[in-house]
């Protein structure tokens, strides 16, 4: 397996000359990255700006990032695992099925061209958005992405990064891959790490109804998760630390107003490069932060019993 | 034998690996009850959530909706476990030897990464069958796991050796970066099958949608299906195989690996 090849974008605006949309529509959803990092801004090696970089834009419609992009190529929806592994192929110099490309809303002239711009290019970056990946494939989508940058390198300097988004997302990854090892769908329940996505995920967990309690942090689970997993949340206690009403607060048997982190509240938020940034508080809130509320939470526990009294006569384990 | 029915389906998942047949066989009937398993964080007793009927044996019987019960049969070298009703995650995982048999549904990670030894899934089984574990470079690497309805994602990825049989239609991903052994498909599957494989032969008896990245080889009637159809005879699943009924479209990929691995699919007479 590849492994993410990465970079900051620090290093993007300083060296990269073909740039990769996909999945992504940046003009609309983090609309500061063309001007601060990407696209317009000058570099050290790109010392004229955006007339040294060419963008390339892969989405399923026309969004308003088209615009910004050199080349806009438009894929059918759901076959983005496809024309990333033909373009492993053709990047390698083996032959594919030119019948079945045909389907996939691309020629093969177009993914030549598009294997060809790749490997001359000096610095390459492709950034990839939800629309790759959340659709069908999901974790193989990002992974055919990270392993064609992988591969890029053979030949010349390639990275990927996810564009995300939704509060400090990065931040959770970043901590837990610290902390276990893993970046997401760790289960502790045996006092070790064990990291199984699909098994520990939250998605998994709360749709087949694995979990009897659940904590929400700096998430909205009720507004982005699938219905049965919605319906399990609502069932089990539910608690949610949250500075406002949210969909997710609306269904729990808890919540807990915060101070909005950032805002009224110190902390650390991790750039999509995974760059910690401190945060200084604007605002005075007469509300605990969440590191205040799950502190105290923890020392409230510590005080009680377990909660399972465990069975008296253990068998040794074997 | 030693017959455990579970009381009730418990509310989180139980992690039983000590329901198998090297743990149980020179165990007394209470020496079982005593053994340890773990509801969320915490170790419980078996008879906690079983009941525990019978004598000491290579066999062992699980009755009652078990759906909720993983890793059934870890690691197992020897014996026979018959589950009736449901099967939880990760049933047989790293097993070596002996059989398993469902006689209603398996979840997810069946057979992942075992090594010999054989496991028949009654109705469907969810995804990961035989696979290797996230992070792990192989699957599994011997043996046979036989799956009677249909199957989820990624059916055998990054298997090594042995063979799955899935007679009901599976989902995308069949063969994902497989590596060796066989996966025969006899309801067919959905997108992207064999998608990155290395090696490994993957035989449909329905059409599946082909990467772009799989090229055709040949159309005929290889002599090692022949030996295969036989040996599957054995096993109660029959293969087509004589030029009279078909013949076998080869298609050899994934190119984008590049791969050497091979998917047939069965174009039958007429």
């Amino acid at each position: 397996m590849g492994g993410k090849v990465t970079c900051t974008l620090g290093e993007i605006k300083n060296r990269a000359d073909f740039i990769v949309y996909w999945g992504g529509n940046p003009a609309e959803c983090h609309p500061r990255h063309f001007t601060k990092y990407t696209l317009t801004q000058k570099g050290k090696f790109v010392p004229n700006g955006r007339k040294d970089r060419t963008m390339v834009l892969v989405d399923i419609r026309e969004t308003p990032s088209a615009r910004a992009a050199d080349i806009f190529l438009q894929i059918k929806p759901g076959k983005d695992f496809e024309i990333l592994t033909t373009l492993r192929a053709l990047v390698k110099g083996h032959r594919v099925n030119e019948a079945s490309v045909a389907e996939t809303g691309l020629s093969i002239e177009q993914l030549r061209d598009l294997a060809d711009r790749m490997k001359q290019a000096r610095f390459g970056v492709i950034f990839f958005g939800m629309g790759l990946s959340m659709t069908r494939g999901k974790h193989m989508n990002s992974a055919a992405v990270l392993m064609l940058a992988a591969e890029l390198n053979a030949f010349t300097k390639f990275v990927t990064m996810p564009m995300r988004g939704h509060g400090n997302v990065t931040g959770s990854d970043m901590v837990m891959r610290w902390s276990t090892g893993y970046p997401f769908g760790v289960s502790l329940c045996r006092g070790y790490p064990r990291f199984n996505p699909g098994e520990f995920s939250t998605v998994d967990l709360l749709v087949r109804g694995d979990v009897d309690a659940a904590l929400v942090l700096g998430a909205d689970p009720g507004a982005t998760m699938p219905q049965p997993g919605i319906d399990h949340l609502a069932r089990i206690p539910t608690i949610v630390l949250d500075p406002k009403v949210t969909h997710t607060s609306r269904l729990a048997r808890v919540h807990i107003t915060t101070a909005a982190t950032g805002i009224s509240a110190p902390g650390t938020v991790y750039r999509m490069d995974e760059i910690p940034l401190p945060l200084r508080p604007a605002l005075v809130s007469p509300y605990p932060t969440d590191e205040e509320v799950i502190r105290r939470i923890r020392e409230a526990v510590a005080k009680k019993p377990a909660w399972a009294q465990r069975p008296a006569a253990m068998a040794p384990t074997n | 034998m030693i017959t455990l029915t579970l009381k009730e389906r418990t509310a989180v998942p139980l992690e039983a690996e000590s329901l198998s047949p090297d743990v149980t066989a020179n165990l007394s009937c209470d020496a079982v009850r005593a053994l340890p398993v773990l509801l969320g964080k915490h170790p419980y007793r078996v008879d906690e959530f079983f009941d525990v009927e019978g004598e000491a044996g290579d066999e062992l019987a699980i009755r009652g909706d078990a759906g909720n019960v993983k890793w059934i049969g870890r690691g197992m070298t020897r014996g026979k476990i018959a589950v009736e009703g449901n099967a939880g995650m990760h049933l047989g995982a790293y097993m070596k030897g002996g059989t398993i048999e469902v006689s209603a549904n398996a979840s997810d990670w069946v057979g992942a990464e075992m090594s010999g030894g054989s496991i028949h899934i009654h109705g469907n089984a969810g995804g990961q069958i035989g696979a290797g574990y996230r992070g792990s470079p192989k699957g599994m690497t011997g043996g046979t796991v036989i799956v009677d309805g249909a199957a989820g994602l990624e059916v055998g990825m990054r298997m090594r050796r042995g063979i799955i049989v899935v007679r009901g239609p599976v989902r995308d991903f069949a063969g994902l970066q497989m590596k060796g052994g066989s996966i025969f498909l006899l309801g067919g599957a959905e997108l992207r099958t064999g998608a990155w494989m290395i090696r490994g032969t993957i035989v449909t008896l329905k059409e599946v949608p082909l990467l772009p990245t799989f090229a055709h080889d040949y159309d005929g009637n290889p002599v090692f299906m022949r030996l295969m159809a036989r040996h599957l005879q054995a096993l109660g699943i029959s293969i087509p195989c004589e030029p009279h009924e078909g013949t076998y479209q080869c298609h050899s990929g994934d190119s984008a690996v590049p791969g050497r691995g091979e998917i047939l699919v069965w174009r039958p007479v007429g």
